[in-house]
């Protein structure tokens, strides 16, 4: 059925049950009803469930030992000690919970702002995947690049490089805004203070992991880091992971590549993560290797 | 790693020799978090009587061969071991020359990190050998630490496993000394006490036990005082070493471990033999048993009592830095560098760093020293990449005399963002200078650093903080 015709019958249906379905109709009304619709305006706000600290939120009544318990919390941003009604969810943490929930989402739907990568200086190409759903749905397609991105890369692109970075969105967008702008910069930096040569960075859209290395070989880097939103989760939506490999190829064994995972602003701090990557990067140059051979 | 602690008290000089593990703690794609995961003793040495020339001098030549016999009797040379810490306590650190025995240890102990200690440290170690801060991390309450030894009592507050307070008290077992039935010695701030409480005493005198009991309950109630668990004995005279402060008003203790010599005598006050030592510690240990304390509070059994100093020493002293840290190998180990610490203020601004750094420069740096010191700052406020250009460049206009000199740039952050930073000095400088930046330390101005060379597959620096504060 075709959604126009759908539309209409609802109308139908809306109106043979007598429900306003048109703002004109809504006019109608009684007086005491419009009375009674006038909203009230009152000064302040409600409280975004977002800024809560959960390690911070201790909910249970009449707790054994809240004091141990609250002390415990201190460890993980865990939702425990959450309290309950009845069998459900207090408000708070149940609205929580969809807040994380609608990040979450936001991160694997949304995409990343153009004017974002522009700023980073970071030309776009993209995979195989013409759209999020076929993104989502077509992991295999997210591994290979389209036919543009490849002369992109080829003619934008140095040569060669000893080091080929480049950004991808994975499974969250939002980590490349929150990170990148820090990460980015801390890598490079960390490369050029151990005179490691690096290559022109860009952006892959719609790129799952593998694609790294189709580029590697594009490219004929020795090393080569993607940084990747990682899958989101209800306590952080914003993190992202760095897979680097020596020498990779299309086809070689998952163990080869190297990664540094848990890069957000609660986790490893994105500035200090791009030093640590750039160690890293100069350890996998030396010992030519990466992934489960090398030992760092 | 070895660690090594020797401890040159008022009476007893002992060394322990334990092994520190570390380990990275973060699983393998995870950036490495590198801690000391176990600390074990391995190697105690016997409990010597601290060897003095007279009574203002130790004498070190005794102390050094002292020492010598152990490390060789333990199996152990100089250069196995990593770190550590020498420390002079109680009423031995005022002796004229503890510096110098200082000096000569750290020239014969090989490359380790050598700390002298105040009141303050000297409680903390001894609180923590004891035990103390681990009893009132699992109790989940506040438990002081009493460290009676022979010339001072340190003192040490743990609440839930963190320290909370220290001070330290002239009471001890040695200040009255006792040989063939003879009084030989009284220290004088006790004479003075005994005198306001209506004893008279004087060395050459008879050793009566009824009088020094008496003696000895006025320094036990001295210690319930400094506790606040007594009703204001005589609340202006409590022998504070050094006029120290005391513990804080509003403390409420749990429970008590009691360790150093006369710890032994608290636990189990029962001896026939009162003066076995030529001294009142027995008599004292006797009469803290009996002075009430133990019927306020819980009393735990310490882990250590008259090594708890020393077990404190060889394990508690070393810290490992942050794991994500920028160094040059070839410039370590450092000893004894100068804190030169930011105010939080400081740090708001960049050039407020800067000012900061420029303003207590004089302080350490003279012209013809070249002596490097070590910027330490939170640096909470610098996390982006930008703000830490920002630091960087700020540090290094502030340090352009420390360049000058060719002297490695040492800057020691809270906030895990060294490797960051370092990595931003070294770019700016051209490599130019030497430059270590680690994270993970706190240090305040006026202490001194020890940096070792690199453990942990070269993830992390031993680092001993050394407080040189007494009693503020």
């Amino acid at each position: 059925m075709e959604q126009n015709d759908l539309k209409q019958i609802i109308e139908q249906v809306l109106k043979e049950m007598q429900l306003c379905s048109a703002p004109n109709e809504n006019q109608k009304c009684d007086g005491e009803d419009e009375q009674r619709r006038i909203p009230e305006i009152e000064d302040g706000s409600i409280p975004d469930v977002t800024e809560v600290d959960i390690r911070e939120q201790y909910l249970v009544e009449n707790p054994q030992n809240g004091e141990v318990f609250y002390e415990l919390k201190q460890f993980a941003p865990c939702r425990l000690g959450i309290g309950k009604c009845g069998a459900r969810y207090k408000t708070d943490p149940m609205l929580q919970f969809k807040a994380a929930h609608s990040a979450a989402q936001d991160a694997v739907f949304n995409d990343v702002d153009e004017e974002f990568l522009e700023k980073m200086n970071l030309f776009a190409v993209q995979t195989q995947c013409e759209n999020k759903d076929i993104y989502l749905t077509r992991p295999d397609l997210g591994r290979k690049l389209n036919e543009d991105a490849v002369n992109t890369i080829k003619e934008k692109c140095k040569k060669n490089p000893t080091v080929q970075i480049y950004v991808s969105d994975g499974l969250s967008s939002a980590a490349v805004a929150a990170n990148i702008e820090d990460l980015l910069p801390g890598i490079m930096q960390g490369l050029q203070s151990q005179g490691i040569d690096v290559g022109t960075p860009f952006f892959v859209k719609y790129g799952r992991v593998g694609v790294m290395d189709q580029i590697s070989e594009i490219t004929n880097a020795d090393v080569i880091c993607a940084l990747i939103g990682e899958r989101p989760g209800l306590i952080t939506a914003e993190s992202m992971s760095a897979y680097i490999a020596y020498k990779a190829t299309v086809g070689m064994p998952e163990a080869r590549r190297t990664v540094v995972s848990n890069i957000h602003k609660a986790g490893t701090m994105p500035v200090e993560a791009g030093a640590h990557i750039a160690e890293i990067i100069k350890i996998m140059l030396e010992k030519k290797a990466s992934g489960t051979n090398l030992k760092l | 790693m070895i660690s090594v602690g020797i401890d040159i008290g008022t009476s007893t000089t002992q060394l322990i020799f334990s092994r520190l593990t570390i380990e990275n703690r973060a699983s393998a794609y995870a950036v490495p978090r590198v801690e000391i995961v176990n600390k074990e003793v391995i190697y105690s040495s016997e409990i010597y009587f601290t060897p003095l020339q007279s009574s203002t001098e130790i004498d070190a030549e005794a102390v050094s061969q002292i020492i010598r016999n152990e490390y060789q009797k333990a199996g152990m040379t100089p250069d196995q071991v990593t770190t550590g810490a020498v420390i002079i306590t109680g009423e031995t650190a005022r002796k004229q020359n503890a510096n110098l025995v200082l000096n000569r240890l750290s020239d014969l102990a090989g490359d380790f990190v050598v700390a002298t200690a105040g009141p303050d440290l000297e409680s903390v170690l001894s609180g923590r050998g004891a035990g103390a801060d681990r009893l009132s991390e699992e109790n989940r309450n506040i438990v002081a630490n009493l460290d009676i030894g022979g010339g001072t009592t340190n003192i040490s507050v743990f609440r839930k496993g963190s320290l909370y307070a220290v001070t330290c008290l002239d009471v001890g077992g040695r200040l009255v000394k006792v040989e063939n039935g003879k009084i030989t010695y009284i220290y004088t701030k006790l004479k003075e006490l005994a005198e306001r409480n209506g004893i008279l005493i004087q060395v050459g005198e008879s050793a009566e036990e009824a009088k020094l009991r008496k003696i000895c309950k006025l320094m036990a109630n001295q210690i319930k005082e400094a506790l606040q668990l007594s009703k204001n004995v005589e609340k202006n005279f409590i022998l504070y070493t050094n006029d120290g402060k005391g513990l804080p008003e509003d403390l409420k203790i749990s429970a008590v471990t009691f360790s150093g010599g006369v710890a032994g005598y608290v636990y189990e006050p029962e001896e026939k033999d009162l003066f076995r030592y030529g001294d009142v510690g027995v008599l004292l240990g006797q009469e803290i048993n009996r002075c009430g304390i133990l019927d306020q509070v819980l009393c735990y059994k310490s882990d250590e009592t008259i090594r708890a100093t020393v077990v404190g020493a060889g394990t508690h002293t070393t810290e490992v830095s942050g794991s994500t840290i920028f160094y040059k190998k070839e410039k370590l180990p450092m000893k004894n560098v100068p804190i030169l610490r930011l105010a939080d203020a400081d740090e708001e601004t960049p050039d407020l760093v800067s000012q900061a750094i420029l303003r207590q420069m004089p302080i350490y740096q003279s012209e013809d020293k070249l002596d490097p010191i070590a910027i330490s700052l939170t640096g909470s406020r610098y996390s982006s990449f930008t703000s830490i250009q920002k630091l960087a460049d700020a540090i290094i206009n502030a340090t352009v005399s420390i360049q000058k000199k060719g002297i490695p740039l040492i800057v020691m952050l809270e906030s895990d963002v060294g490797k960051a930073l370092g990595n931003a000095i070294n770019i700016k400088l051209r490599g130019k200078t030497d430059v270590v930046c680690i994270d993970g330390i706190k240090a305040q101005g006026g202490d001194y650093v020890d940096l070792g060379e690199p453990v942990g597959g070269g993830h992390v620096l031993p680092v001993v903080v050394k407080t040189l504060i007494f009693n503020s």
